[in-house]
């Protein structure tokens, strides 16, 4: 099973590498967003905003993706930035309600903390979508992603707390926080896909 | 300037609480997966909440370079929780007794008879 899932990977890796060969010009547009984020860091670390700052972080920014080039990576990831919003402010709210529950656990509970490790299977299957939800479940405190199996969609999570039912929650938790990524960042069709799964489960 | 300087106030005591509870929680939970919850993830609210107290009393042009402090502590932060708490869990130190299900034991079960 995941040796298969590797074979498709790499087949799919190996078929940018041509295409991006074809393209020299496509490739060099590809590696503009690295550039444009490169000098806002370097805007923000100087905190000045003039034409010659400006000028030596395009230049920065230019010697660094040359000097270390990353393999080019094709996203099908599509922006939608008013569901990015959204998704900006979940993450925050779920910061705030997860530090203010894990803090009274450490008080109440401390020692007797009982924790479940939860094996979720995620409804997509996209590497970039995957490593998204699992960095905002393991943002907030309570939980985090311990195990990846990419190949399967599996995330295999620790959840802190003690509950009735640690695995219907956790898995209800991590689905969606994969709906509102996909929501924020997916294609039309991933998130056909994340809404058939919610309506299944509503049912 | 004086609501700002209150919600300066509240921003820096609010964050100051909550490395608080962290470092409560670190020497409280049993087992190192837990402690990791304490001691990493308070402090990315608390880190934000300082940050954000202490940017509303200073000029954008000084502040600017806290916007990467937060953002960075936010990228890292799950990364870091993910390499220990692997790391813990394969050297045994996450303690089964306070685990109410643990399905990465059943599947490493599962693999470990298959491959016998």
């Amino acid at each position: 099973m995941a040796d298969q899932a590797r074979e498709r990977r790499s087949t799919r890796r190996r078929g940018e590498h041509v295409v991006s060969r074809k393209h020299p010009f496509g490739r060099l547009v590809r590696r503009i967003p690295l550039l444009v984020w490169l000098v806002l860091v370097w805007l923000l670390l100087w905190g000045t905003y003039d034409p010659g700052t400006v000028f030596f972080g395009v230049l920065v920014g230019v010697l660094v993706i040359a000097s270390f080039p990353a393999p080019p990576i094709a996203t099908d990831i599509r922006l939608r930035p008013l569901r990015l919003v959204q998704l900006m402010i979940s993450l925050a709210w779920d910061l705030v309600v997860s530090t203010a529950r894990v803090s009274w656990h450490a008080v109440v509970q401390g020692p007797r903390a009982r924790a479940a490790i939860v094996s979720v299977t995620l409804v997509t299957d996209s590497d970039h979508l995957m490593a998204m939800v699992a960095n905002a479940v393991s943002l907030a405190p309570g939980n985090f992603v311990l195990q990846l199996d990419r190949g399967n969609r599996i995330c295999y999570v620790y959840a802190l707390g003690c509950h009735a039912d640690p695995s219907a929650r956790v898995r209800g938790e991590v689905l969606a926080w994969e709906r509102r990524v996909v929501r924020a960042v997916g294609t039309a069709e991933q998130v056909r896909m994340v809404e058939r799964g919610y309506r299944g489960e509503v049912d | 300037m004086n609501w700002l300087n209150l919600f300066s106030a509240v921003c820096l005591l609010g964050g100051a609480a909550s490395c608080l509870f962290g470092a409560i929680g670190l020497l409280t939970f049993p087992d190192v997966a837990a402690r990791l919850q304490a001691a990493t993830k308070p402090q990315t609210l608390g880190l934000i909440l300082v940050l954000i107290g202490s940017a509303v009393r200073l000029d954008f042009r000084d502040a600017s370079g806290l916007i990467l402090v937060g953002l960075f502590q936010a990228l890292t932060a799950p990364v870091l929780a993910q390499l220990v708490g692997r790391a813990a869990y394969r050297t045994g130190s996450v303690r089964e007794e306070t685990l109410d299900t643990d399905d990465l034991a059943k599947r490493i079960e599962r693999e470990r008879d298959r491959t016998l």
